[in-house]
């Protein structure tokens, strides 16, 4: 009761925030802030059956490219490419997801590593379609959004992004949430703790893996999409090996244990570079301190922070008695 | 394509097969003996290749007794980094996993900051060409094959004939039993991070002798190391170099007949199916 009164809050404040804050350059950190945080979370849905994917970059690349090229050379509205920019990127999981989650542990992240620098060197190879490794510029804005007198959305301004990131955040994360409270995550869950024991009591682990990995994938895929008519360029190596590894930061320092967590790592993690604006330059020094702080510290993530102080306090209280 | 072209790439590749073989071993000693993945084994070999350029093209230094040099200091970073990082991460890899991706952040930005980001360059004072078949053999690439091939000869000898080598391979095998057995964990931990990043940074002195060099010159090595001890099979020496060899080859010769970026397809696909049809890679063992 008390997180749905307090997420009410939140996404209140969130849609009031352009109000005081609507400089480009304020919208742009956040609309990025938000992305990471669909990013994150998604990761966190594989991630719930055990499973470490470093193919969120690749992923977003499959999507930047499906929806750039669905737009461009076969003039279908942005919306749609989109969605379907999402759907592409699911169906490259699902197609691989069977092979890949026989793999265990570290070699299924190797896979997953592979499969985005095929994405890379697909695009940079296939130079007709996709203009190789200089990508593609002047990608189009979304269409625009009109209902006469009420919402005029031409996506002119970054505010206009901003609204069109947090809707596609919301609903991302509702989805999400949704999946994670069905029997789905309830079975993903099992799987991560003990494997072969699920596929004894007739769990097909297998199939719940590839669909944990799929629906994971559409997200970042949609994100993909978006990215590509908000910044309106593209190229191969947009979104590298490093980027997944920030993405695998975000979940782990706000912790993977809760739901909250990926959305906490991806918001602070965003968002500290650019308040410590001075600091830029020891920016990634940064990054590294609170992680290994976080690992060494604080193994719930940020998100876990209140129970640890909470039991901390506890403790006191239990030795002075 | 000619013959002589043919032999000419089917040479380079060799060459850099000698590279991977270096960056693989290092690997795979930290990999079976630590039980952990050390992504940031990329960033070990580049600062081998930069302490080589600051003691030869800044310094002035021979290029030899800076590889030695380099080897040494890298392999003393190592221990450090073992002691530090990875010593109290022991038995949870998930954790030690992420330290190493700090690590990555750490390291590129550290030689970044301190080098800046343009390429460098050094060169091997080796000049010359011997003539084999119609091929001309740079010899500082020949230098290349020679010193990997030394030191596998050297690696394998000390595995088989040393206690610590023994207790290398009991640990690899069956970390408890071994630690039941009285072998001191922690000790050879820090050995096998020693010759680990030692040999990283000996792959990354040579390979700044044949390209320039760069902060993020890294993941390539660490790509190619994980796709040889896949080819391989995660701790066999023999699977190293055999996986060394052949990825080595399909660099070399494959981007002469086709373009870089089908060969890289090639490459990753070929890794992808033997993880899927042969995990135990092609000399390793269930």
């Amino acid at each position: 009761m008390v997180s749905l009164l307090s997420s009410a809050v939140l996404i209140v404040c969130l849609l009031m925030l352009p109000l005081f804050l609507s400089g480009p350059y304020h919208m742009h950190i956040l609309i990025l802030t938000m992305l990471n945080v669909i990013l994150a979370a998604s990761l966190r849905l594989i991630n719930l059956s055990g499973q470490i994917s470093l193919a969120h970059g690749g992923m977003m690349t499959i999507g930047a490219y499906t929806s750039t090229l669905l737009v461009m050379k076969l003039g279908l509205p942005t919306w749609a490419a989109i969605l379907l920019a999402g759907f592409s990127a699911a169906l490259i999981a699902y197609l691989v997801g069977f092979p890949f989650v026989r793999l265990k542990g570290i070699y299924f992240s190797i896979v997953t590593i592979f499969l985005s620098e095929m994405v890379v060197l697909t695009a940079q190879q296939w130079e007709d379609l996709t203009g190789g490794s200089t990508g593609i510029f002047g990608i189009p804005r979304p269409d625009p959004i009109v209902i006469p007198g009420i919402l005029n959305l031409d996506f002119s301004s970054k505010v206009h992004f901003y609204y069109l990131a947090l809707v596609l955040m919301l609903v991302s994360l509702l989805i999400l949430f949704a999946v994670e409270r069905s029997r789905i995550g309830l079975t993903l869950r099992a799987i991560q703790q003990a494997d072969s024991l699920t596929e004894s009591v007739g769990i097909n682990a297998t199939g719940f893996k590839v669909l944990a990995f799929t629906i994971g994938c559409f997200f970042p895929g949609l994100t993909g999409g978006f990215y590509s008519h908000y910044i309106s360029a593209i190229s191969p190596d947009a979104f590298s090996f490093l980027f997944s590894i920030y993405i695998l930061v975000y979940m782990t320092v706000g912790g993977d244990k809760r739901f909250a967590g990926p959305i906490l790592g991806a918001s602070v993690l965003t968002i500290l570079p650019e308040v410590s604006r001075p600091l830029k330059a020891f920016m990634p020094f940064l990054f590294a301190a609170v992680l290994i702080a976080v690992i060494f510290f604080v193994p719930e993530g940020i998100a876990g922070l209140p129970n640890l102080l909470r039991r901390g306090r506890s403790g006191e209280r239990t030795a002075h008695a | 394509m000619s013959t002589a072209a043919l032999w000419q790439s089917i040479f380079n590749g060799l060459a850099l097969g000698g590279i991977y073989i270096l960056v693989a071993l290092g690997l795979t000693l930290v990999m079976s003996i630590m039980g952990i993945v050390q992504v940031a084994h990329g960033e070990i070999y580049m600062i081998g290749a930069y302490s080589v350029y600051y003691m030869v093209a800044v310094l002035g230094g021979n290029f030899f007794l800076a590889l030695v040099v380099s080897t040494l200091f890298v392999g003393g970073l190592g221990v450090l980094l073992e002691r530090l990082c990875f010593r109290p991460l022991r038995g949870q890899a998930d954790r030690a996993f992420t330290v190493s991706i700090a690590l990555i952040l750490i390291l590129q930005n550290l030689v970044l900051a301190i080098a800046g980001g343009n390429p460098r360059t050094y060169s091997s004072p080796i000049g010359g060409v011997l003539h084999l078949l119609g091929v001309a053999i740079a010899w500082k690439r020949l230098i290349i094959v020679l010193v990997g091939l030394s030191l596998l000869v050297a690696l394998f000898l000390f595995i088989k004939l040393t206690n610590t080598g023994q207790a290398m391979l009991a640990i690899s095998q069956e970390r408890e039993g071994a630690a039941l057995q009285g072998m001191d964990i922690d000790r050879i931990s820090g050995v096998a991070m020693f010759m680990g990043c030692g040999l990283a940074a000996l792959a990354g002195g040579f390979i700044g002798s044949l390209f320039s060099i760069s902060p993020t010159m890294g993941s390539f090595a660490l790509m190619k190391g994980i796709a040889v001890i896949i080819l391989g099979g995660l701790g066999s020496i023999p699977g190293a170099v055999v996986g060394g060899v052949i990825l080595g080859l399909v660099d070399g010769v494959l981007p002469a007949i086709t373009t870089a970026h089908i060969a890289g397809l090639i490459g990753f696909a070929t890794i992808i199916m033997i993880l899927i049809f042969r995990p135990q890679g092609i000399l390793g063992h269930e």
